[in-house]
């Protein structure tokens, strides 16, 4: 095989990423500058010498602990329970969360093998034990069976330990019409409904 | 509802057929092994976006093809078509394509007559869960999405009590009980409501031994979600020691019967043809009703084993509920009654179709 063949073939293997893309990325990097493409390369093996998941929450992170958990100025009485790491990305976009996270590391799917011991739910236990400042714990898990599966789940595995879990809300897309929106979407939204205050 | 053009593209033995459908439809004439039921499989695929054969769409693929296409046009034009190479399915509906399948199944309607569909009563129970909740889900999303998620949910609790892991298996109880109590209710709901009609049908086809249909409820299955769940939560030993879920709508019943006893045992081998065909009607019936509109009647080779008195009663009763198109095939013109010859008559030779 030569080594145009075996780049194809490796970047094929990436997520979202067919025959034909993998054929034109590497052309693509042939036309540029060798300078461009060592750069890349040398991202690459960075990436993966230098980054770890966090021992605390499971984030990926190049220091111990990662920033969120290292930083001051974050609330530590709120975690925030996500399935991947890639899912915290989001939530820091909005602005509009300022506590700290905790990694799964995926959801309960018996089919993809995954059960509760492959779950980081243990170490999410140990973080709210003694002399713990956590407060409350909110669920969010994606709005799929498996994720309210595993929301639920971990529910139960944090009953014992008398801290307030919330469950990320569901309902309508901003900017999105009802029209527009399917069934159970709009069935969770208005189960979901709440009472306006004033102003 | 009438079709009114039709694309076939590499599907089974039909390399590419293009066909303008008459008003009434057409009697498609030719031997076995030619194509007519390939062709009426193909219509139908655009009816659920998978075989009436239940094969899997990688089997649809003509030999050494790299995909199939099919596209017609009854009010709605619906499109489907299938890549061998990354099993990649595109469905389309009026030219947009659609985020999930259940968005465009029931678009076009179609109802199957055929002499195989002796297995619905004479088979296993599997067959006539499968009538209702194809029939179901062409009449009610709701019902769609119930069956989805409650594939979903037993795929995963059985994956989970295989491997032993009882946590994760009572995990996914929840959205298995909501499921299942959504599904048998819709089920009992519909049987409910069309078992005299089954047994009117059955007596205008000449049945005179008492047929009756009703839906069981296996032991511990209910409409509602919470005993459902208490169901589950009393059978969880069980289910761990056989690995599987004993509890649910997939253990359910739809019973057909003669006076009494279950016609798959009872029946003679014309009976059962007898109540195959009223399901059918019925099936029909249904569709028109919820969607007020007739459905394409296809009938493959579907008069050839009844008897002159069956086959009258059968189109007196098909010019009732299914007045509109009809697409009849059969190997000789001896084997289509008199009475459908009102439409052009084509022949259809290696996979392809001459007037």
């Amino acid at each position: 095989m030569s080594v145009i063949e075996e780049l194809t073939a490796e970047l094929a293997k990436l997520p979202g990423i067919g025959r034909k893309t993998a054929t034109r990325l590497t052309y693509h990097l042939l036309k540029q500058p060798a300078a461009t493409v060592t750069r890349l390369a040398e991202t690459i093996r960075a990436v993966g010498e230098r980054v770890h998941p966090c021992t605390v929450c499971g984030n990926l992170s190049e220091v111990e602990p990662c920033p969120i958990c290292a930083d001051p100025r974050r609330d530590g009485s709120v975690v925030c329970v996500v399935e991947e790491a890639s899912d915290i990305g989001p939530i820091e976009r909005t602005g509009a969360y300022r506590g700290l996270y905790h990694v799964l590391g995926g959801r309960l799917s018996p089919l993809d093998g995954v059960g509760p011991d492959d779950l980081r739910v243990d170490a999410l236990r140990s973080r709210l034990g003694n002399g713990s400042h956590v407060r409350e714990v909110i669920l969010a898990t994606n709005p799929s069976m498996e994720g309210e599966v595993t929301a639920t789940f971990v529910r139960g595995v944090l009953a014992a330990t008398g801290v307030r879990v919330t469950r990320i809300a569901l309902g309508l897309p901003m900017g999105g019409e009802l029209e527009y929106a399917d069934g159970v979407t709009i069935a969770r939204a208005l189960a979901a409904r709440r009472e306006m205050g004033e102003g | 509802m009438e079709l009114t053009a039709l694309t076939i593209r590499n599907f089974r033995n039909l390399a590419a057929l293009d066909v303008e459908w008459p008003e009434r439809g057409a009697v498609i004439i030719g031997d076995n092994g030619q194509g007519k039921t390939n062709l009426l499989e193909a219509i139908y695929y655009l009816v659920l976006f998978r075989s009436f054969r239940g094969v899997k769409d990688r089997e649809l693929v003509r030999f050494a093809e790299a995909g199939f296409f099919v596209a017609g046009s009854a009010g709605h034009r619906v499109t489907a078509g299938y890549e061998v190479h990354g099993a990649r399915k595109k469905v389309t509906v009026d030219g947009a394509p659609v985020g999930k399948l259940g968005d465009a199944v029931g678009r076009l309607l179609a109802v199957s007559f055929s002499p195989a569909d002796r297995v619905l009563v004479a088979g296993g129970p599997a067959e006539r869960r499968r009538y209702l909740d194809v029939l179901l889900a062409l009449s009610d999303r709701r019902y769609l999405d119930a069956l989805t998620a409650l594939r979903a949910a037993l795929r995963q609790r059985n994956a989970a009590l295989r491997r032993g892991l009882a946590e994760a298996a009572w995990a996914f109880d929840e959205p298995l009980a909501h499921a299942a109590a959504a599904v048998a209710a819709g089920r009992l709901a519909w049987v409910e409501r069309h078992a005299a009609r089954f047994g009117e049908l059955c007596a205008a086809l000449g049945e005179a031994d008492e047929p009756g249909v009703a839906y069981h409820l296996h032991r511990g299955g209910a409409v509602d979600a919470a005993t459902v769940a208490a169901g589950l939560a009393g059978a969880r030993e069980r289910d761990l020691r056989r690995g599987m879920t004993t509890i649910g709508p997939h253990r359910d019943e739809l019973r057909l019967s003669l006076a009494g006893h279950e016609t798959r045992w009872v029946g003679s081998a014309g009976q059962q043809r007898t109540a195959a065909l009223a399901l059918r009607l019925l099936e029909a019936e249904s569709l028109a009703r919820i969607h007020g509109t007739n459905p394409i009647a296809l009938f493959d080779d579907a008069f050839a084993e009844l008897d002159a008195r069956r086959q009258e009663r059968l189109l007196s009763l098909i010019g009732e509920t299914l007045p509109g198109q009809a697409i009849i095939t059969a190997p000789r013109d001896a084997e289509v009654p008199a009475a459908l010859f009102d439409r052009p008559r084509w022949q259809m030779q290696g996979g392809r179709l001459a007037a």
